[in-house]
């Protein structure tokens, strides 16, 4: 192959991985974004669709390169050139995409300990989910709490979720946070389940809890409320609610003879 | 009548499965009765005489059938003989053979590939149900607990009845043509394997009859769902059970007849990669598929004894059913594909009339495949509650598998360059056309491998669009490769080209149209496994249903091209692709014991343009290595006389 | 296995597969139907890994559990020691001591069932079932498991056993594998039984 093949074939990999690679970045995917992991999950996703454009870009241009010039002519039953290898170009296709993945990797490592860094004074709220139904509960300092069947958040600050299912396996999801979580129920005995995650929603509006992971004929319709609404008016909401005397956490629990590990994971200490 | 239920054969199996049911049931209540309890237990998950019954039903079925006279004859020290000189368990005379007990590798093949492809149109026929349902938000034509079963059993029997066994299927039938074998290792263990698929099969498809419902808590059936799921769910922990016992057989056979049965000369590096595929599939399948079994046993015995293997209040572990189900299931993906990657090599060395390029490394490929393969279950965990310091290092190997495939598809694009390219067969077609789709599926895949990204589109549709492409882009393309690759190996006769290629060209139109916007709807928001969704994806739903339905009418045409062309198509002459594999060299179909001689292997499988030089030699009469004589020109074949 | 060849002479066979591993078919068959069996033995032992360390924290075995640790290990030196009774019954008919197989498989046979007898009797006096905890699940799961691996391997030593009471094995190479093949997987489930034994009584 000549050297301004080559050097043509290179270029259409670049137009073609330009002509995918732009659009697609353009268009918000995932859509709104409303907590501020979004943005860095986004990016993420962008970069890599930047490289997957290219790595694809090769595949087909290659493949079209090939069909479009060593097309056999009709008649044409000869062989073609017995090329066994080349140990240079299998080198180079070995390690192009493992600096490649390993570049995903290290990315996606650092976004992943960014995006699930803990904050000073992160909300904590009790997410409790069973077929087909979300609850919500607010532990307050003076050891009572707030239950609620919609998710009402303060804009800015980071929530800390403490998840728990009463029977079966669910998932808690709100798509504009990009967060997603199974709720997995679990026994006494000690087992180390890792329940909390972790968002800063910064976008008011309205949302929906989706739950995700599927959990009998309700799944497709488990779905909550999320309101974010700016601080005052989060306290005043909370203030409004009726309080719940004993700790919900135990109360649910006991129904069901399970997690006295719930109660551990929600610090009734509050804000 | 009485002498046809003596003789084994389809009516003593019936026979036999109606007793062996009877017996049981029986038994179960005998014993609870012995036990003073009620004499059936009828409880949501119980009904263990039912279990039991359809367990002794299917072994009364394969007695039946004769697949067990050798064995029973054998142990009682009766005398036996290899059943290949018992004429009527060898080879297809009529074809009410392909109906009995048979031993015979190409019989057993097309037995397999055949039952394997009713089972993908039940399977697409369910998925046509689904996209009618979910072509408009909002309930339609299924109830959600309907539609619930209806995808799992479609993924049930496309993973399990379709795809892993059609694979077998095509290497049964060629496998041991191409090393020089007559049959496989134990050609009774490769019948039996056979005859566990249509039982698998008819559990799955059956549980729509149960009480409460087929199964419904996906193909991963997770506990503790599936662990209080109705009486369906007994039914794929059964059907596994069966489909499981059978890959294991096949891929013990393979190992065997791959291992101590190769031609002389034929040494691993002269394998064809279709060989090559089926060995490192087989290390797959030995020693991952009794994950699944062990898994299963023990949901049952949740559902069955009380046991507490997944109950959290008792003590048991919920998260505990997912690294076991998917320290078996993630290598059954590359099960998936691996035999597909085997047959893609055969058919683009073929038709480009070039060696494959850099044979070696293709071969260690697959290797790195599997090895790594068993490195990185949890990537389908990153959201599961599991142990958060397992996802880093989980997410570093998922994402190295990329490098090994990536070796693969750079090595048929390099294998391209230079060629004398044919696009005159549909296999080709498909597999071209497999490159590309299999890439864009193998690039989400590596996406959904970084963690924050899988955060969000796990449990979305982008994961089904994932599935799609890498399954249906990847190894159903692939499948229909091969299928087209072999056909006229296998039936003596050619299909339509024509038909061929609108078959092509619309399965890829529709596999596009289908699964590519679902991409864009899982980032968007719409989660996967439900019947109803918020009104904001109904247009791109309705437009993803209108090409499933262009995709699902594609097969009608494979369907029409397959059946009229083995009936009715023109004669194909042994070798019409010019290959140099072995199983060209033999007539088509192959004669009943494959060759007169085995034949010698002098030099690689693929050494197209190379002058003089050639693969095997069949027959005493061209003795001399390496005879001089350049590579036959035409497609007159090469047959043996 | 054995064909009897000169029977069917008249036939048009096939041509007879070229050997092309110094190991036979039976033999490699055996082998790695093992290794998937250790598998499976694998997907319970992982089972029993996350009931133990994952999902109960507190003492193990759990209060109230009490295993018969003494039966259980002479019950472990009945099955050991038929290993080399199966051991020697091979070892005889490779010298063509037919009396010295027929023995030793007999041998082998009762053990092995002498095994599953105590097991079973341990079962019924043990005072606690398969539904009690994540323990009793296990134990009777491991036990169980292997307790069918033994039942399995009686049916192929009454094969073995039936057919050498015929006289079918010779002294020659091949003419053996009967008593070989289902020896293999005898040694097998004598091994397994000790990891079993060891993680469920003693660790
Ligand atoms: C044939 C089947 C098959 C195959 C081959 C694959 C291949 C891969 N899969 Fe996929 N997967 C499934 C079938 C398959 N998968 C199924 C059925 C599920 C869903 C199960 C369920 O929940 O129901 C799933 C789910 C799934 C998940 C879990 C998602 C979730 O539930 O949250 C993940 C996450 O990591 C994943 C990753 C991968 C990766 C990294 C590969 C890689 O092997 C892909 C490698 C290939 C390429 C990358 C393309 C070619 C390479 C190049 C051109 C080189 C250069 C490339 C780069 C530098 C990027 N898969
Ligand atoms: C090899 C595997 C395989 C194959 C080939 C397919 C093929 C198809 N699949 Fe499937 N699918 C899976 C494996 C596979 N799938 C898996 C593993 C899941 C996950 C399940 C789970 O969540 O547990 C899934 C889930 C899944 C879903 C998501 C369900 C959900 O999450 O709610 C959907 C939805 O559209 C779907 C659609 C299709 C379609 C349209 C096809 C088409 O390609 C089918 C084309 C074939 C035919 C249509 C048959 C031929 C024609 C006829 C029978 C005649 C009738 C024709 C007409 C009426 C036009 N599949
Ligand atoms: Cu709850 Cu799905
Ligand atoms: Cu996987």
């Amino acid at each position: 192959m000549t050297r301004a093949t080559l050097a043509r074939l290179f270029a259409a990999i670049v137009v073609l991985t330009v002509v995918i690679a732009v659009p697609m970045t353009q268009i918000h995917w995932d859509g709104t974004q409303a907590s501020s992991q979004a943005d860095q999950i986004d990016t993420l996703l962008n970069v890599m669709i930047v490289l997957s454009s290219f790595v694809f870009a090769v595949v087909l241009v290659m493949l079209g390169y090939c069909i479009w010039k060593y097309r056999a002519k009709p008649g044409d039953e000869s062989d073609g050139e017995p090329i066994h290898g080349n140990t240079k170009l299998e080198v180079a296709w070995t390690v192009i995409p493992t600096v490649i993945v390993l570049f995903g990797a290290i990315y996606s490592w650092i976004v992943l300990g960014d995006i699930e860094t803990k904050a000073a004074d992160a909300l904590p709220v009790n997410v409790t989910a069973q077929q087909y139904k979300w609850t919500f509960n607010y532990p307050l300092p003076n050891g009572q709490s707030v239950s609620s069947n919609k998710l009402v958040v303060p804009s800015g600050r980071q929530l800390d979720l403490h998840l728990t299912s009463l029977d079966v396996i669910h998932s808690f999801w709100v798509p504009e946070w990009r967060i997603k979580r199974d709720l997995v129920p679990a026994g006494e005995g000690g087992n180390d389940i890792d329940n909390t995650v972790r968002v800063t929603p910064d976008r008011l509006g309205t949302y929906n809890v989706v739950c995700t992971e599927l959990c009998g004929f309700g799944h497709a319709t488990m779905r909550a409320l999320v309101q974010v609404v700016p601080s005052d008016q989060f306290a005043s909401w909370l203030a409004k609610q009726p309080r719940v005397k004993p700790q919900a956490g135990t109360a649910t629990g006991s129904s069901t003879g399970s997690p006295s590990e719930y109660s551990n994971g929600s610090p009734t200490g509050g804000p | 009548m009485v002498a046809a239920l003596k003789r084994p054969g389809l009516g003593r199996a019936a026979l036999g499965g109606l007793l062996g049911f009877g017996f049981g049931y029986g038994l179960v209540v005998v014993l609870r009765l012995i036990s003073g309890l009620p004499a059936t237990q009828t409880a949501q998950t119980g009904y263990p005489q039912l279990i039991v019954g359809m367990i002794t039903a299917a072994f009364g079925f394969l007695i039946g059938l004769g697949a067990f006279d050798y064995w029973f004859r054998w142990a009682a020290g009766a005398p036996t003989y290899p059943a290949e000189l018992e004429h009527k368990a060898h080879g297809a005379h009529s074809w009410r053979d392909y109906f009995k007990f048979n031993t015979d590798h190409k019989v057993i093949g097309i037995q397999y590939i055949c039952t394997t492809f009713v089972f993908f149109f039940i399977g697409g026929a369910m998925a046509m149900i689904m996209r009618t349902e979910l072509a408009q938000p909002g309930t339609q034509i299924v109830e959600p607990g309907t539609f619930n079963s209806l995808f799992s059993a479609h993924a049930a029997i496309m993973i399990f009845v379709f795809v892993i066994p059609v694979f077998a299927g095509i290497a049964n039938y060629v496998l041991p043509l191409m090393i020089g074998a007559p049959d496989m290792a134990f050609p009774r263990l490769n019948a039996l394997s056979f005859w566990m698929l249509p039982i698998a099969g008819l559990l799955f498809v059956g549980s729509f009859l149960a009480p409460g419902g087929g199964f419904d808590a996906g193909w991963t059936g997770y506990a503790p769902l599936s662990t209080g799921a109705p009486l369906g769910q007994s039914f794929f922990n059964l059907g596994v059970q069966f489909a499981g016992a059978s890959s294991v057989a096949t891929a013990l056979n393979f190992l065997v007849t791959i291992i101590t049965m190769r031609a002389p000369g034929m040494n691993f590096w002269r394998l064809p990669l279709l060989v090559w595929a089926n060995l490192s599939t087989s290390l797959l399948v030995v020693a991952a598929t009794p994950f699944i079994a062990g898994v299963q046993f023990m949901v049952l015995f949740d559902r069955l004894l009380h046991t507490n293997f997944f109950q959290e209040l008792n003590g048991g572990d919920v998260l505990s059913y997912q690294h076991i189900f998917w320290f078996y299931s993630h290598p059954a993906v590359y099960i998936m594909m691996l035999p597909g990657f085997g047959i893609v090599s055969e058919v683009i060395s073929t038709h480009a009339r070039k060696p494959i390029f850099g044979y070696r490394l293709m071969a260690l490929a697959l290797i790195g495949i599997i090895v790594l393969s068993y490195t990185v279950w949890a990537h389908h965990m990153f959201v599961s509650g599991m142990f958060a310091w397992l996802r880093i290092p989980m997410m570093i190997t998922t994402l190295l598998i990329a490098v090994p495939t990536g070796i693969k598809i750079f090595s048929w694009l390099a294998t391209l360059f230079g060629s004398k390219l044919h696009l005159r067969s549909t296999a080709m077609l498909f597999a071209l056309g497999f490159i590309v789709t299999f890439t864009i599926g193998g690039i989400s895949g590596v996406m959904l491998g970084m963690v924050p990204i899988d955060i969000h589109v796990s449990d979305t549709y982008f994961i089904v669009a994932h599935i799609h492409f890498v399954l249906f882009g990847g190894s159903v393309f692939t499948i229909f490769a091969g299928i087209y690759h072999w056909f006229p190996k296998m039936t003596g006769r050619m299909y339509d080209e024509r038909l061929g290629r609108v078959h092509f060209w619309l399965t890829l139109v529709g596999m596009l149209g289908t699964f590519v916007p679902m991409h864009w709807i899982g980032m968007e928001g719409m989660p996967r496994r439900v019947a109803d969704y918020s009104a904001q994806f109904g247009d791109w739903n309705l437009l993803i249903s209108c090409f499933s339905f262009l995709l699902g009418a594609a097969q009608l045409i494979f369907l029409y091209n397959m059946i009229v062309s083995w009936k009715w198509g023109p004669l194909a002459g042994d070798n019409p692709w010019r290959a140099r594999t072995i199983e060209w060299l033999v007539s088509s179909p192959p004669p009943i014991f494959n060759f007169d001689q085995i034949p010698r292997v002098v030099g690689g499988p693929y050494e197209y343009g190379v002058p003089g030089a050639r693969h095997a030699i069949l027959g005493p009469a061209e003795a001399e290595v390496g005879a001089a004589e350049p590579a036959v020109a035409g497609s007159a074949g090469t047959g043996p006389t | 296995m054995e064909a009897h060849a000169a029977t069917v002479e008249h036939a048009h066979g096939p041509p007879e597969a070229h050997q092309s591993s110094r190991i036979d078919r039976q033999t490699l068959g055996i082998l790695l139907f093992i290794v998937s069996e250790v598998m499976l033995f694998g997907a319970f032992f992982a089972s029993y890994f996350f009931l133990r360390v994952v999902a109960n924290v507190g003492p193990w075995p759990p209060e109230g559990f009490d295993l018969p640790t003494a039966v259980a290990g002479v019950n472990t030196a009945i099955l050991i020691s038929s290993s080399f009774t199966v051991h020697y019954a091979l070892v005889s008919i490779q010298r063509g001591n037919r009396r010295g197989l027929i023995a030793g498989l007999g041998a082998t046979w009762l053990l092995g069932f002498t095994f599953l007898f105590i097991q079973f009797n341990e079962y019924v006096h043990i005072g606690f079932s398969a539904r009690n905890g994540a323990f009793g699940t296990i134990f009777y799961g491991l036990t169980g498991l292997h307790g069918a691996h033994v039942t399995v391997g009686l049916i192929l030593l009454a094969m073995a056993n039936i057919r050498a009471w015929r006289g079918h094995f010779t002294s020659e190479p091949k003419k053996h594998l009967g008593v070989e093949v289902p020896g293999i997987y005898w040694h097998f489930v004598d091994v397994m039984w000790i990891i079993v034994f060891t993680t469920v009584y003693i660790l």
